[in-house]
């Protein structure tokens, strides 16, 4: 398959305690300009997104299509999945600021599948999902639990 | 402090015919977004996909981290542009992510701006989240 390649802007004025930043979807427009700065980054995000809510939703985002594929080619393919991501950074001494854990919940309602083939299909998701290979590789921790409702 | 911030994901159906949604972020900024295989794999169509959001996240991380170098340089910059561009291979993964910088910055030369640039590439929590993307490029230049 070609390469396939995806482009993100963003723009910021000032410093970091008082500056902000506005960022945009270049590839596809599905979001524009949306605002972010420090306070909301690391406080409470008063409405604003962050580069970590952003890893949420690419991790939470590849994890259901990779356990998606696993499953359509394991013959049962999804009814609905719903993935939850967690990300956590934290302050790890020596090593600055650093995403220390991603937290999978996934729950599947999958039409004739059982237990042991669904942690086979969790599995091989897992090891499927490209953004879960680098987070790894870096450290990060990645923890999934899982409930099965067919 | 640790902080947490959560996405949460629907997908219906398989692969290559289901499709999915971003129902919603913690702190309500985007969602509902629709994705789907063949706008991650081929063109957008005006959906995202977790390159472009990995691209968004690093972008909007990597410019907070240089504003925070020029600032404790004593030169905080009154605008840095920054675009990202991470490319997957199917099948492989993410194999290069570039960074593409252009700043206005009173005070500081080329060179300066340029060593702040690669700073903040090697430590930005999440360039150090993605360190195994095998080639990372960064161009970073002053704008006249």
């Amino acid at each position: 398959m070609p390469r396939i390649v995806r482009d993100a802007n963003v723009a910021w004025e000032g410093n970091l305690a008082r500056g902000h930043g506005a960022l945009t979807a270049a590839s596809s427009g599905a979001f524009i300009g949306l605002a972010y700065s420090l306070p909301s980054r690391v406080g409470d995000p008063e409405g604003k997104t962050s580069p970590e809510e952003l890893l949420a939703a690419a991790h939470g985002g590849c994890f259901a299509m990779s356990l998606a594929g696993e499953l359509t080619g394991a013959g049962t393919p999804p009814e609905r999945l719903d993935v939850h991501c967690r990300i956590t950074m934290d302050e790890v001494e020596g090593r600055g600021h650093l995403i220390v854990g991603s937290a999978l919940e996934v729950r599947a309602n999958v039409p004739g599948l059982g237990e042991e083939a669904f942690a086979a299909a969790l599995d091989a998701a897992d090891r499927g999902c490209s953004f879960s290979a680098l987070l790894r590789d870096a450290g990060v921790e990645i923890d999934v639990t899982t409930t099965l409702e067919s | 402090m640790a902080t947490d911030r959560t996405a949460k994901v629907t997908w219906s159906g398989s692969l290559m015919d289901g499709g999915g949604t971003i129902e919603g972020v913690g702190s309500g900024a985007f969602g509902p977004l629709d994705v789907s295989w063949s706008s991650r794999a081929e063109e957008p169509d005006g959906k995202t996909s977790p390159e472009e959001l990995i691209a968004a996240a690093w972008a909007s991380c990597f410019s907070m981290a240089l504003s925070a170098g020029l600032a404790r340089a004593g030169t905080p910059p009154e605008r840095l542009e920054t675009a990202v561009t991470v490319t997957f291979q199917p099948g492989e993964g993410i194999v290069k992510g570039a960074i593409t910088v252009v700043g206005t910055v009173a005070g500081v030369d080329h060179a300066g701006f340029a060593e702040q640039a690669e700073t903040a590439k090697a430590n930005c929590p999440v360039s150090k989240a993605l360190t195994g993307i095998p080639e990372v490029t960064l161009d970073a230049t002053l704008s006249t």
